[in-house]
């Protein structure tokens, strides 16, 4: 027992107070773990994975980890498999802050709500443990980091700058063979795909984020004829092998994440974000709490969930192109040049920096694709999407990656 | 033919083994902290090991018997701190009715092996598809190819495996879409089979589950779990419906669905615990013959049960490797 006793008194004493993070680079930003550290009188730990890794290890590894960062899609696994416990909105100060695209459903009442894993369906903890819209004092999620994503194409291949129709059908375009890459993951890349297909009109679907069985078979037919004709370059699953395909030329057309853009390099010149006529696929992330978190380390969580919101972070967010869901504390953190370019999507009035603040990722005179918040926010088609038939999507998703990839399962 | 021996004929053998260790439990043959051991079970009852352990988690289930620190199972609730006794259970002179011995002799060869393939085949269901490979379940159980046909006859029969165009057996994946129709097949079927059998049902049962979880504490939860409640409201219940066809057709629309159900909770998904409360407003119901809404009330949570295995369903794509060993089984792409 002595030897207990001992390892008692080591450093074990100080990772009490310490908060262990599970996500993805998306938000788990080395600058945001030290400046946390330093606001919050804690130490942070933060464990980055791939989305699907990471959902993984989420479901089937709660102790693993107290504070959850991933997306809204994702809770149609972690949550039902009971890794997750719900949130007190009463114990967050910052819940009155959250806008109204997750409390409501949409930017504002015009706004087209889009269809599949809408995050106001899965915010609310309802009597019977289940998610769902209406109200209550306790929330699965809280509202974070969020935007409306499109694909990247190369403007000089298209001949295109923006001033015609762009469609998700360009991801099929014959000038593209060969140059067509996919993010690798099927809540996400894979309604990409089906935006395409059904614009194209090689598809139609009854609900694009709902598909049966026979539509999602359909689907891959159609996917793997595709790749046959030698379509598809690869699929990736980060945002900077997204970028480095781009620097490289080795695509002209892909989906794209939004810190991407701000990594192209030479690229930039030639490389617009499209505004699909169908809309966007939009996509909301959000903190939760894993099952196991009591006591103290339960109130370090709450701190963590409601800093988060308080600015700086939404700042940060904002220069690698995300908005946050309390857009008003970010203000106060961005200068005038950046809240004008980033959310109200007017001319940079000069450079502007990335989220390191080292390198200028906007130009003078650039203007962001799509516009502003709202008008962006307006134009959703569907939202990331774990459909109903997920198990069977995955399945066949990971062999249709493998064998675009190259590589054997 | 009596009831109940008509009944035991179409037993499964792990009821039968259930069956006989229950009789030598209430008569004392099998003493508190008995150590039960499935190998010696099997070569007594002359079955193969599945079955005794199917048997052994049922009992366990009914708190008849309990795990404990040691290998096997201990006679007695949970709890109840015996000392394990740890004796030859072939010299107890285990008293095995009639009936059960003569049942468990009856079986043919083939539903020795069914039941453990019917287990595998069900595992298998909700990581997609699955070719069953003829020959190589003839030698891993070492038996004849008219053997295996009729123990896949009989799984085609139950609708868990097809046959493709070029004659291969295959266990399909579960998708979505087939559990939401079977789901909604038993809104039809399992109100009106319980409509149907109102007078016949076992009241005596559902009162004493009824006793059971009010004596028990709250705050220790029940004995009963949502799985064993479920039992009783098919067995005591739904499945005493005069129609042998619609009670048939009930069993044969469920299989599928408990099998996915036992598989997913093999992963270590969490209890319902809100679903034992709710088979508890349910007998309290059927304890007051309010049939109608008794039925009503079944038919509504049936659409929630649907609900929570739809997501329970999504859940099984973060398991990318079936944890299924046998050889006879291979994925297909």
């Amino acid at each position: 027992m002595a030897h207990n006793a001992r390892k008692s008194l080591s450093p074990a004493v100080h990772s009490q107070r310490t908060l262990r993070v599970l996500g993805t680079d998306i938000s788990l930003l080395e600058a945001i773990r030290l400046r946390a550290t330093a606001d919050l009188g804690f130490n942070i730990e933060f464990e980055v994975l791939d989305f699907i890794s990471c959902q993984r290890k989420a479901a089937l590894s709660p102790e693993a980890y107290d504070v959850y960062d991933q997306c809204f899609h994702n809770l149609s696994i972690v949550w039902y498999w009971g890794a997750l416990q719900p949130i007190d909105t009463m114990g967050l100060s910052s819940w009155d802050k959250v806008g109204p695209l997750t409390k409501l459903g949409g930017v504002d009442k015009y706004a087209n709500r889009g269809v599949g894993d809408v995050p106001m369906n899965k915010l609310y903890v309802q009597p019977d443990h289940f998610l769902g819209p209406d109200e209550t004092r306790y929330i699965a999620m809280l509202p974070t980091v969020h935007n409306f994503d499109s694909f990247g194409y190369d403007t000089r291949v298209f001949q295109a700058d923006g001033s015609q129709r762009e469609s998700w059908a360009m991801l099929f375009d014959p000038r593209a063979k060969g140059k067509v890459a996919l993010v690798d993951e099927p809540g996400i890349g894979l309604f990409d795909a089906a935006l395409a297909a059904e614009a194209n009109g090689d598809l139609r679907f009854e609900n694009i984020c709902n598909m049966s069985p026979a539509e999602i078979d359909a689907l891959f037919k159609f996917l793997r004829t595709q790749r046959q004709e030698g379509f598809f370059r690869c699929c990736w699953r980060t945002a900077q092998e997204a970028a480095v395909l781009f620097r490289r030329g080795d695509v002209v057309v892909q989906s794209m994440w939004s810190p991407a853009y701000n990594e192209l390099g030479d690229a930039t010149q030639f490389v617009r974000e499209a505004v699909p006529a169908e809309g966007y696929r939009a996509w909301h992330g959000g903190l939760s709490i894993a099952r196991h978190v009591a006591g103290p380390t339960l109130r370090m969580a709450y701190e963590y969930l409601d800093w988060w919101l308080s600015g700086w972070v939404g700042a940060t967010m904002a220069r690698q192109g995300y908005y946050i869901s309390a857009p008003a504390a970010v203000r106060e953190h961005l200068s005038p040049a950046e809240w004008d370019y980033w959310y109200n999507g007017q001319e940079a009035v000069e450079d502007l920096l990335g989220a390191g603040g080292e390198t200028f990722v906007v130009r003078k005179g650039a203007k962001r694709s799509g516009g502003s918040y709202l008008d962006r926010g307006r134009h959703i088609a569907l939202w990331n999407t774990v459909m109903d038939e997920y198990n069977y999507t995955m399945r066949a998703w990971t062999r249709f990656v493998a064998e675009v990839n190259g590589k054997s399962r | 033919m009596s009831d109940a021996s008509a009944h035991l004929k179409t037993s499964k053998r792990y009821e039968l083994v259930a069956a006989a260790l229950r009789s030598n439990i209430a008569s004392g043959r099998l003493q508190p902290g008995f150590v039960l051991l499935e190998g010696p079970i099997a070569n007594l009852m002359k079955t193969s090991r599945a079955p005794v352990q199917a048997a052994l988690r049922i009992l366990e289930d009914e708190n008849l018997i309990c795990r404990f620190d040691g290998r096997g199972y201990l006679v007695g609730r949970a709890g109840t701190r015996a000392t394990p006794l740890r004796r030859d259970i072939g010299e107890l002179r285990l008293r095995i009715p009639n009936e059960i011995d003569t049942a468990l002799q009856n079986r043919g060869l083939w539903e020795r092996i069914y039941e453990e393939v019917e287990s595998a085949v069900a595992a298998c269901l909700i990581f997609g598809e699955f070719r069953i490979i003829e020959s190589e379940l003839a030698d891993y159980y070492g038996v004849s190819r008219t053997v295996v046909r009729d123990v896949l006859g009989r799984l085609h029969e139950r609708g868990l495996i097809t046959k493709t165009q070029s004659s291969h057996w295959v266990v399909g994946a579960l998708t979505a879409q087939s559990v939401r129709e079977r789901f909604q097949l038993r809104q039809f079927l399992e109100p009106e089979a319980l409509r149907l059998a109102s007078d016949r049902i076992d009241r005596e049962t559902i009162r004493r589950v009824l006793q059971q979880e009010s004596d028990c504490n709250p705050t220790t939860h029940g004995g009963a779990d949502w799985m064993q409640l479920d039992r009783v409201l098919m067995e005591s219940c739904i499945f005493q419906a005069p129609n042998g066809h619609l009670v048939d057709l009930i069993r044969q629309n469920q299989m599928p669905l408990a099998a996915a159900s036992r598989a997913l909770t093999k992963l270590g998904l969490p209890e319902d615990e809100i679903a034992v409360s709710e088979y508890l407003m349910l007998f309290k119901l059927i304890a007051a013959r309010a049939f109608d809404a008794a039925a009503t009330y079944w038919r509504s949570h049936l659409g929630v049960l649907a609900e929570k295995n739809l997501a329970r369903l999504k859940i099984v794509a973060v398991i990318t490797a079936a944890p299924i060993e046998r050889p006879y089984l291979t994925p297909l792409d």
